[in-house]
């Protein structure tokens, strides 16, 4: 990378943190939603091969709809992990009234150090989030410490082939899940050095393209019923709408893509 | 028509060994002879990425009609489908099977989001495309307090506590108890009123548009209007009216306005007349203060219309492409999704959230399905676990052929979807409380392909969710009504004059038509139908749908 300075670890983490949970960020992506929906989702879960009674850790569990959602319809207890204790605090308060806080739990921690013993898990679910974590290599080790043998990690990630425009290389470009993500051979690279063996990669890049497009649409309204709110809180559309436009343009010119990535660590 | 209309695969010569169909077989179902209504089989085949029913009446031969022209979409649209709910009463048995059971029976698969009470055949025009035959008539009918009553007691016995009717007609602004019908509705558990208008009476008698004003809103239950408005064309105007209705459609809007009415532009569109009218038609809605929805309608080929093509007519989703195309800066194909009570491809929708005027600086619009991702909650074959299920229930309401702009049940449940837009208070910015507060700003567009009897598929009849009240008090699925002889049966009843069957006035059926009395076209009495070919369980049923429609050269029962 040239000219900007990368953003130091702990700023990323902080600002992603802080971002998904109260910043103009999170008022622009919404917390809950991640690229592909809940359709990518269950795609991810049946890649996964999850079975009634298996165990689940959600990495990046945000407010918990996946959790939830793998517990309900897969039968499976769910743990997820949580940078930002407000967003663990929602989730929690959102599976107790959805009545499914015996299958589900959420935990405060970080995807480089997760709080799990070794090989507890059937499976690992990463959406949307890989691509925020500083220490790509840590986390994917993390992954594989956690899992037992013959487990899988499930990662829905957005890829960048190539050079990025410049403008995509901020720190505010970072918590959009633009700016740190790689492509799809250094994803698989780095699980494969974690010591866990690629099963499937699909390409699903209509999904990345549609969440820019949600961006856009929560930005214009944003405008048209807050304009003087976000002024004072110093949040500048045009310039937001600008990267939008240079992410859309990347995504059409192939740069920019979201992926699915499934890997099994040896029995 | 005619034995040259399918060739599948078949006589290509026997020494080419075996040969490919051209096209997809995806649903076999039951469906009508356009010319006899005898209730026939039917295949449902993709080709060419476009759908298409087909049938054989063993008298008239072989028919084949456009159902969908993108086949994908009809397809996707298949998950949009909601368990349907059962009505407290039913008005029939089941006896004969559909469609000759209407209704509803108890084979029916959903109740009744919309009822529709025709108050008259008399209308102040004689339009050249009418599905409900009306005009300048001497010999139609016109009900009384006492049937509306019973219409209205049916439906509220089939629902309890019944969302919309609509009051139409003939014109039912023209008939001496219009208001006494909405107080007899509104006295009655039934939460709101959609009067169906051409907007003549609305144009030039402010008494009457402040009369409705009176009412709207009077124990919290609103009346809305329903304007016909196919355009801004004069030919459009003309073409479809047979007068040029501009001005009048104006200055019953302003009327409106003036009244606090709200309306819906309801646009019949026909392809080759004014389906390049279709942006220019929202946009004028977005201008207008009355204006909070359009609805949009491939004209229905039953009743009168001009001739048309089966294989070219316009569907839902060429509307909805024709939309996106002449304001791409607005609309995708994909802002639109299938409308679940009903049978989703009947039904598309889409809400808008907008602001200022179009042309000016400050306009601003967002389809709402780029801010909620709708298939995650409307997706029913898909999603046994929804993110939140009071957006969903809200979601339900609005993507549903009981909403209508202006009512309090669909300002609340735009209200509530915005509940869905979840994130925190971020930099003091509340997004659902901010999206609520356009919410009363929100447009809403409907695209509704009424089925006729060449299109007609019991399949999505079975689960129609509009409904035509009769005054008998049955409750007939509206493209029924329209399509296989309810409405002729219900006509000859109540003004005791014959009433021949119409017949779609398709091109290659012109040898077979003759005029009626109305201006729609009937069947010509040397090809008389429907008695002569009964033989159950073989590839027909073998009688009509309807078996008291007449014809001018059968004797009256």
């Amino acid at each position: 990378m040239s000219g900007q300075p990368s953003p130091t670890s702990a700023e990323v983490k902080a600002c992603c943190a802080a971002a998904y949970s109260r910043d103009a960020v999170a008022l622009v992506l919404g917390e809950s939603y991640h690229p592909g929906g809940l359709a990518l989702t269950r795609r991810l879960a049946t890649a996964l091969g999850l079975r009634p009674g298996g165990r689940v850790v959600d990495v990046a569990s945000g407010p918990g709809a996946t959790a939830r959602l793998l517990a309900d319809e897969y039968g499976v207890t769910v743990d997820g992990v949580e940078l930002g204790e407000p967003a663990v605090e929602r989730a929690r308060s959102a599976t107790d009234e959805a009545g499914l806080s015996g299958s589900v739990r959420f935990h405060r921690g970080d995807a480089e150090r997760l709080p799990f013993p070794d090989a507890i898990a059937d499976a690992i679910v990463c959406e949307c989030a890989f691509c925020t974590f500083p220490d790509k290599a840590a986390a994917a080790s993390e992954f594989a410490r956690v899992l037992h043998p013959g487990g899988r990690a499930g990662i829905t990630d957005v890829t960048v082939e190539g050079g990025l425009p410049e403008e995509l290389r901020t720190l505010a470009a970072w918590v959009a899940c633009i700016a740190d993500a790689r492509p799809v051979a250094q994803y698989t690279e780095i699980l494969t050095k974690a010591g866990l063996a690629i099963v499937s990669i699909e390409e699903h890049d209509g999904a990345v393209a549609r969440m820019i497009e949600q961006i856009e649409a929560r930005l214009t309204v944003l405008r048209m019923s807050a304009a003087g709110r976000l002024a004072a809180a110093g949040v500048d559309v045009d310039a937001v709408m600008r990267y939008t436009a240079l992410a859309k343009q990347a995504v059409a010119d192939g740069l920019i893509g979201y992926c699915m990535l499934v890997a099994e660590k040896p029995a | 028509m005619g034995e040259s209309s399918v060739v599948v695969g078949n006589g290509r010569g026997a020494t080419a060994g075996k040969q490919q169909r051209d096209e997809v077989f995806v649903e076999y179902t039951k469906s009508v002879c356009p010319v006899c209504k005898v209730v026939v089989d039917a295949q449902v085949n993709i080709r060419g990425g476009k759908v298409y029913l087909r049938k054989r009446c063993r008298e008239h031969g072989w028919f084949e009609a456009l159902v969908y022209g993108d086949a994908q979409a009809y397809l996707a649209s298949a998950r949009f489908n909601k368990p349907g709910t059962i009505p407290l009463t039913f008005q029939t048995e089941v006896r004969e099977g559909c469609p000759s059971d209407c209704g509803l029976c108890p084979e029916h698969k959903q109740h009744a989001c919309l009822g529709i009470i025709e108050v008259n055949t008399n209308c102040n025009l004689d339009c050249p495309i009418c599905f409900a035959d009306s005009g300048h008539q001497p010999d139609g009918y016109a009900i009384t307090p006492q049937q509306c009553e019973r219409m209205l007691d049916a439906f509220v016995a089939s629902e309890g506590e019944a969302e919309v009717v609509m009051f139409s007609g003939g014109e039912p602004t023209i008939h001496k108890n219009i208001l006494g019908f909405l107080d007899a509705a509104q006295a009655r558990p039934i939460r709101n009123i959609t009067l169906n208008t051409n907007g003549i009476r609305l144009a030039t008698d402010k008494t009457f548009a402040a009369a409705l004003g009176e009412r709207n809103g009077r124990h919290g239950k609103s009346i809305n209007i329903y304007l016909q408005f196919d355009g801004l064309d004069e030919r459009t105007h003309r073409e479809i009216r047979g007068r040029d209705l501009r001005t009048i459609k104006r200055r019953a809007l302003d009327n409106c306005a003036g009244a606090g009415l709200t309306v819906t532009l309801a646009a019949a569109v026909e392809r080759g007349l004014n389906e390049h009218e279709l942006g220019d038609i929202v946009e004028f809605g977005l201008a207008h203060p009355a204006v909070r929805a359009v609805s949009f309608q491939p004209v229905t080929h039953s009743g009168r219309h001009r001739q048309f093509d089966p294989l070219t007519r316009l569907t839902n989703s060429d509307v909805i492409e024709l939309i996106a195309a002449q304001r791409p800066s607005w609309f995708r194909k994909d802002d639109f999704f299938p409308v679940p009570c009903c049978f989703p491809a009947c039904r598309s929708i889409t809400y808008l959230l907008t602001q200022g005027t179009p042309g000016e600086a400050d306009f601003g619009v967002v389809p709402i399905p780029r801010l909620i991702q709708v298939e995650d909650y409307l997706d029913y074959v898909s999603n046994r676990v929804v993110p939140d299920y009071a957006v969903r229930e809200a979601l339900e309401k609005l993507w549903s052929a009981s909403a209508f702009m202006g009512t309090v049940t669909t300002e609340e449940k735009l209200h509530a979807a915005a509940e869905a837009l979840n994130c925190a208070d971020a930099c003091g910015v509340n997004l659902p409380e901010a999206v609520a507060n356009l919410t009363h700003q929100a447009f809403m567009i409907v695209v509704q392909d009424f089925q006729d009897p060449y299109t007609l598929n019991v399949k999505q009849l079975m689960k129609c969710c509009v409904e035509e009240i009769t005054p008998d008090g049955r409750l007939i699925p509206f493209c029924a009504y329209n399509s296989v002889g309810y409405r002729e049966q219900v006509r000859e009843q109540m003004s005791g004059v014959r009433v021949a069957g119409v017949v779609p006035n398709a091109t290659e059926l012109q040898p077979l038509l003759a005029e009626s009395p109305y201006g729609s076209k009937i069947a010509r009495s040397q090809h008389r139908a429907g008695n002569r070919h009964r033989l159950i369980g073989a590839t027909n049923v073998g009688r009509r749908a309807v078996p008291g429609m007449g014809k001018p050269w059968e004797t009256r029962r």
